[in-house]
């Protein structure tokens, strides 16, 4: 019977069945899932490190603190519950300037703070990529379409357990006078890696 | 210290061949169901049905044999089937669900999927 339904149909039959037998049985209830999507959906994700880089670029002082004490500054912030403890203790942002561009590797991917910055891209775990950007993080840049210029630094933090670092990045031209969730909706998981700079859509 | 065990869950998988797929740094679930399954793998874990090291284990086993008798850029490859089977044999082997339960209530909803679609 089974060879005659298509992948598709079949995988979707198969999870409904298991769902509503553990329900039926007492065993976990729709909520319970309901909130484990939820969580990652909508708690933990880049959307939390957006909020706290265009905080930043609107609020001076707010950006002060961040970079003087992070996990101080994160807790103004009425994250979801979780969001200012374990991961977000040892949290560390470094500011874009006009003479320093920073970027995030990390040795240990468990390390990542991803309840801010998301869950990593690929090539972020690519052993090659850290050996690679903390060698020659110029031309690393270059192959992800950043070209650094001479004059600016490159600094290259090693994401771990001890500090989770984020990178503020520099607010693009052309956006004065937005409001802080305008700005949020700009700013990208990479920008904040360092792996990209924040770009006003066409 | 006070971590969620939702985040536990899902830092343990990163860096690891079992980390799930994203875009652009979101969880990513192209279909519906896949959803429901890693709900539902995490939720039984969470409630204590089993360890999550366990579940674990059994996906990385299973991606690990999936690779063993396909092609590295199988176009047929699918993380959530891979999970799918893996929530499977965990629940059977837990004993929360039995084998003819779960076929049983799968030809049902297979049933019902049948009428609820429109033919053409």
């Amino acid at each position: 019977m089974t060879e005659n339904v298509d992948r598709e149909t079949y995988s979707a039959a198969r999870v409904r069945a298991l769902e509503s037998l553990l329900i039926e049985k007492g065993i976990i209830t729709g909520e319970t899932v309901d909130k484990v999507i939820d969580f990652f959906e909508k708690d933990m994700g880049p959307f939390n490190g957006a909020r706290i880089v265009a905080k930043a670029w609107v609020d001076p002082e707010f950006k002060e603190r961040l970079l003087a004490d992070t996990p101080s500054a994160i807790a103004e912030l009425s994250f979801p519950r979780g969001m200012a403890g374990a991961e977000g203790e040892n949290m560390a942002a470094v500011a874009n300037t006009p003479e320093v561009h920073n970027l995030i590797v990390c040795t240990m991917c468990s390390c990542y703070p991803w309840p801010v910055l998301g869950l990593p891209p690929y090539w972020f775990k690519d052993p090659t990529f850290r050996a690679r950007a903390i060698r020659e993080p110029r031309k690393v840049l270059k192959e992800f379409g950043l070209d650094i210029d001479e004059s600016k630094e490159v600094k290259v933090w090693d994401t771990s357990a001890q500090i989770r670092w984020f990178v503020l990045p520099e607010r693009p031209d052309g956006t004065e006078g937005w409001t802080e969730e305008q700005l949020a909706a700009i700013v990208t998981p990479e920008s904040m890696q360092g792996a990209a700079k924040v770009a006003v859509p066409a | 210290m006070q971590i969620k065990f939702e985040q536990f869950a899902a830092t343990s998988m990163l860096g690891s061949p079992d980390s799930p797929p994203r875009d652009n740094g979101e969880i990513l679930f192209q279909r519906h169901w896949e959803g429901r399954a890693f709900g539902m793998a995490i939720a039984l874990s969470k409630k204590g049905h089993y360890e999550w090291e366990d579940f674990r284990q059994g996906l990385i086993a299973s991606i690990a044999e999936w690779e063993a008798t396909h092609c590295k850029d199988d176009p047929d490859w699918d993380y959530y089937l891979r999970w799918l089977s893996s929530l499977e044999s965990l629940v059977l082997e837990s004993s929360l669900v039995s084998e003819e339960e779960l076929e049983e209530r799968t030809r049902l909803m297979l049933a019902e999927a049948d009428t609820a679609l429109p033919q053409s």
